[in-house]
Order: structure tokens, then sequence, then C-alpha cells
């Protein structure tokens, strides 16, 4: 285990060590705050007190895409970065699988989706303080955890998209470009009964919040298990396709 | 003679290649390789470009999967065992690439996580050993080819392996830097007393530092070749003398037994003669009795060049 923390410190300091590492941390924490004091300052229609702007900042409807183009964008040169630079080579000749070696960059990628998360949750909690909430009583609490579960869910999926195309492309251009196309193609709504087992229409599971259902017969938990099954198979063909590669 | 240099102490063998194979799309690009580097010795892979020298060394070190066969690294299979067999091996695979927005020790601290159990100064001591002590704080984009590949050795050295493999090391440096490179290669199989093993097309620098050349060819082993070894009083040897007179050398070689005049050039006072290895005390004396004046006598060696033009079939490109 202590050999496996120590592989997830590589990995985020090749990423920490960029001059760019800050930026979207920056985006993250700018963007709420800019939000929240332009639709306080300048709508006639302010978000309810109570948490919905704080939940509006987590859900993929709202700030939370933001969230999850950058966590691509950040993850996407994880694998095809080494590469492209070429490290790959001192990289696999360690005693240490490569099952291991991807794992450690698969947790990496996620913790890296996870803290801008973090990041976002922070700056909405300071934006509707500041000019929503009536004190901090006042929040739905559970509805706050409810859309930062489906902010995290909707960012974990296509992080684990992009991680898969990064090693099939081994092009960080290509994986980034691929993922922001399929992130568009999830607002398509196709009318078939066939569209429901597809990954797009199951993304945003806070659709099932107010009791309804992008297509008849989804459900939250039909949803869950397509998306499961979905992340399950990005990684089969992922560390299937990392293990046997032969790196000429 | 192939057959007598392959086949000894195998306890002493750091590492074993065992009929190792490479099949794309049918088509063979390492066939059956079969050799092996003993403690403490430094070999040459040679062959012409894409004889698969750089196909043999990946799938040494496990960054391609052989198709057939397997690679014992003291003693660890490298199929079965890869974590036990990689970690007695270190290595440079064509150019040396780091994370060139890090500094050179964060890039070696990265390999030293993923090493187990490592003293806390082996980074330094591996560092004082390639001399980059002054630019452990710089950022690698800012190093020279040379910083490069002396880095890429530290990185190589950094989990004390028993194996040093090279990928041609002296690829794109300056005369400066490849005499450089052959001393520190020196200096490794002494201090640190392993086994290196340096692929290469260029047969002098193969020559210079290596004891033993495994010769391939179309991922075929040609030969395996002593290099430096003390040379036989039963061999012929080929003697180029300067003298003070053409004429009079000539008839000594002619009269001497044994000798066999290969050829006379009088406009640079110069002949060549053949004779067993023993043979040349007697010969020396014989025209110090005839009184012909030798200003120089030195031996043409068959260079390596030529027996790799032998043994590869000449100028064949493969």
């Amino acid at each position: 285990m202590r050999n496996f923390n120590r592989l997830i410190v590589n990995e985020w300091l090749k990423m920490s060590r960029k001059k760019s590492f800050l930026i979207p941390f920056l985006i993250v924490l700018v963007l709420p705050l800019l939000v929240g004091y332009v639709s306080h300052t300048f709508s006639t229609q302010t978000p309810e007190p109570g948490g919905a702007f704080m939940k509006d900042s987590l859900l993929p409807s709202g700030i939370g895409q933001i969230v999850t183009i950058l966590a691509v964008i950040g993850t996407a040169g994880m694998v095809a970065k080494e590469y492209s630079l070429g490290t790959i080579k001192f990289l696999l000749i360690r005693a240490r699988s490569r099952t291991v070696i991807l794992g450690s960059k698969y947790m990496t990628a996620l913790l890296y989706g996870f803290t801008l998360t973090l990041v976002t949750l922070i700056s909405g909690f300071t934006a509707e303080m500041i000019w929503f909430a009536d004190g901090i009583q006042s929040l739905d609490v559970q509805m706050i955890l409810m859309s930062l579960l489906y902010g995290l869910v909707y960012t974990a999926v296509y992080v684990t998209f992009g991680f898969m195309m990064g090693i099939l492309t081994t092009s960080t251009g290509a994986t980034i470009g691929i993922t922001m196309f399929v992130i568009m193609l999830d607002k398509i709504m196709i009318f078939r009964d066939f569209y429901k087992y597809m990954l797009f229409p199951n993304m945003n599971l806070s659709v099932y919040q107010d009791g309804g259902a992008p297509l008849p017969g989804m459900t939250l938990s039909f949803s869950s298990i397509v998306l499961s099954v979905y992340t399950l198979l990005f990684l089969l063909i992922s560390f299937t396709v990392f293990r046997r590669r032969d790196v000429a | 003679m192939n057959q007598e240099t392959t086949v000894q102490h195998h306890s002493a063998a750091v590492l074993q290649m065992k009929g190792v194979s490479k099949i794309i799309k049918g088509k063979a690009i390492v066939d059956k390789l079969s050799f092996e580097i003993r403690k403490g010795e430094i070999v040459g892979l040679l062959g012409p470009n894409g004889a698969g020298k750089t196909t043999t060394i990946r799938m040494m070190t496990g960054l391609i999967k052989m198709s057939e066969g397997d690679v014992i690294v003291n003693g660890y299979s490298m199929r079965e065992h890869f974590n036990s067999a990689i970690a007695h091996i270190g290595a440079i695979i064509e150019n040396p690439e780091f994370y060139p927005y890090m500094t050179g020790l964060e890039n070696l601290r990265q390999y030293q996580r993923m090493t187990d159990q490592l003293e806390p100064g082996r980074i330094d001591e591996v560092v004082r050993l390639v001399g980059l002590q002054d630019a452990m704080n710089k950022k690698v984009k800012a190093y020279s080819l040379g910083m490069r590949q002396r880095l890429g050795i530290a990185q190589a050295l950094l989990h004390r392996p028993k194996l040093l493999i090279l990928d041609e090391p002296t690829n794109g440096l300056d005369p400066a830097g490849i005499r450089e490179m052959r001393e520190y290669m020196r200096t490794i199989a002494e201090v640190e007393g392993i086994s290196i093993l340096i692929s290469s097309h260029m047969l002098a620098e193969i020559e210079q530092i290596c004891h033993r050349a495994v010769v391939i060819q179309n991922g075929r082993l040609i030969t395996v070749s002593e290099l430096g070894t003390a040379r036989r009083t039963d061999e012929h040897v080929i003697l180029t003398l300067r003298v003070d007179s053409v004429e009079a050398a000539v008839v000594v070689a002619e009269q001497q037994e044994g000798v066999e005049l290969m050829e006379a050039e009088p406009e640079i006072r110069q002949i060549r003669v053949k004779m067993m290895d023993s043979r040349v005390p007697d010969f020396v004396k014989a025209l110090g009795a005839r009184g012909v004046g030798l200003y120089r006598i030195s031996e043409d060696k068959q260079s390596l060049e030529e027996e790799f033009l032998k043994w590869t079939g000449g100028n064949q490109i493969a």
C-alpha cells in the first residue's frame, strides 16, 4: 500500500509541477463567485435561499460541467504525455507491474477531479453565504450533498472515458477533442427505446430529483447500473490495452 | 567457436537469453536468440541497422512482449517474475527522456519512489558518480544531450542493478561526449562492479570497451566474438616493417624459413610479411644480422570492422 501511495505522489507531482497546474483551480474558484455576484446584482430572478445556488454550481447542468471539462483536460495527458515525452520507457522498466502503474494513474485522475469539485464546493458555498443564504442553518444540506454526488459521478465517468481515450490514442490533443465532443453529444436526446442503454441520457443523475425521467422506463437505479457497466467497460479496455501494448 | 563461448558458467550468468523470438505478422524480427552475459562483463550487441538490436533490448526490459523463449535475469524469469527480474536491470533505451519541467533531482526522486528499500544517500552517490552535482536543481529542459545522458545513467544505476543495458548510448553525442560516455562506462563497471550490455552499430566503439561482441543480423545470432584477448602464438600475424633498405629486407624475408613476403613498397620503404607469431623474434634477429635498419614494426590487425563485414556478408543492407 505504501508503494502504491508513493506512485500516486509521483503522478500528482507530474501534474502539479507544471506551470499551468493552478489555472483550472483558479477558474473553479472564481467562476462561482463571479456567477453569484452577477446573478445577485443584475438578475431580477435570484435563486431561492436555502442552497439552490450552491446546488446549481455543482450540477452537470451548471458550473459542474466546467469542472468536468477541466478535469478531463487536466488528466488527458496522464498516459498520452508519457508516450509523447518518451518517459514511458523509464516508467515501465521499474519493479512495478503495468497494472499497478496504471492503477495509480487512474486513482490520481479521480483525485484531481475530486479536488477540483472540492474547490468548486468551497467557492460555491462562499458565494451562497455572501449573496443568497439566510444564515448557514437555512441550507438544505441533503440536497447539496446529493448534488455533490451527482456532480462527482458525472466527472468520474467522463474522466474514466478520457483516461481510456488517452490510452487508446496516446495523444493528449485527440483525447481532449474526442471527450469534449462526447460531452457535447450528451445533450442530444434521441427518443427511441434503445437510446436509454446508451451512456449519454444516463449521465446526469439529477434529472430524477423531481420525479422525472429522460426517457420512459428509466429510473435512478437503472441509470446507476448503466453508468457502472460503462465505467467498468472503459477500465477493462484501458487496463487490457495498456498491459498488452508493446512500447516501440 | 560460438559454441564454446556461449555455453559456460551458467551460475555466473547475470542474464540469459533463451531462444527469444519476436514474431510480428508471421515475420520473425528476432529469431530464437540465445546468448548470455556474465558477471562484470562488458558485452557489445552489434548488428547493422534493422538487425533487431532495439527489439532485443526492449524484450530484455519488458517493454515488448516476447513471442517465444524467456529472459532469465539473476535467476528470475522475465515472464514469470517480472518485478524480481527487472529489479536487477538498469537501462537507457534510445535517448534518455525525462520530465522536462522538473529538475534533475525531482526526476530522480520519481524513480526512487518506484524502488523498494533505497537508502537515503543513494541519489547523491549516483549524482556524484556521473558528476551532475551542480545541475541537480536545474530543470531538465535546460540540460544538454550529454547531461541528459548522464542523468540517464544516474537513473539506471539508482537501484543498484546487476546489469546495465545501454541502447546506442553515444547516438547524437559529439566526440567529446562519446569519450566521456566511454569513461563513465569503464568507471561504472569498476566502481559498481556490474555487467554492461551496449548495443551499437558503431564498431569502433564496441571494440574499444567491450570484452565480447554478440553479432546479430536479421534477428539471428551470427557469432559471439571475444575481443582484446591475448593472441595465441600458433596464429599467423601480418606485420608491416619500415626499413632503411627494402631490397635487403626482401632478401632476408625470402631466405627466412616460415616467412611469407606479401608486399614490398620501395617508395615508402615498407614491406609486409606474414608468419607464425612464434617466428617473429627469429625474423627480427635475422634482419639485424644482415644489417637491415628497422624503423618501425607494426601489426596489421584485422579490425573488428573487417570481421563484422565478413560475418554479416559484406555491405548487404538488411
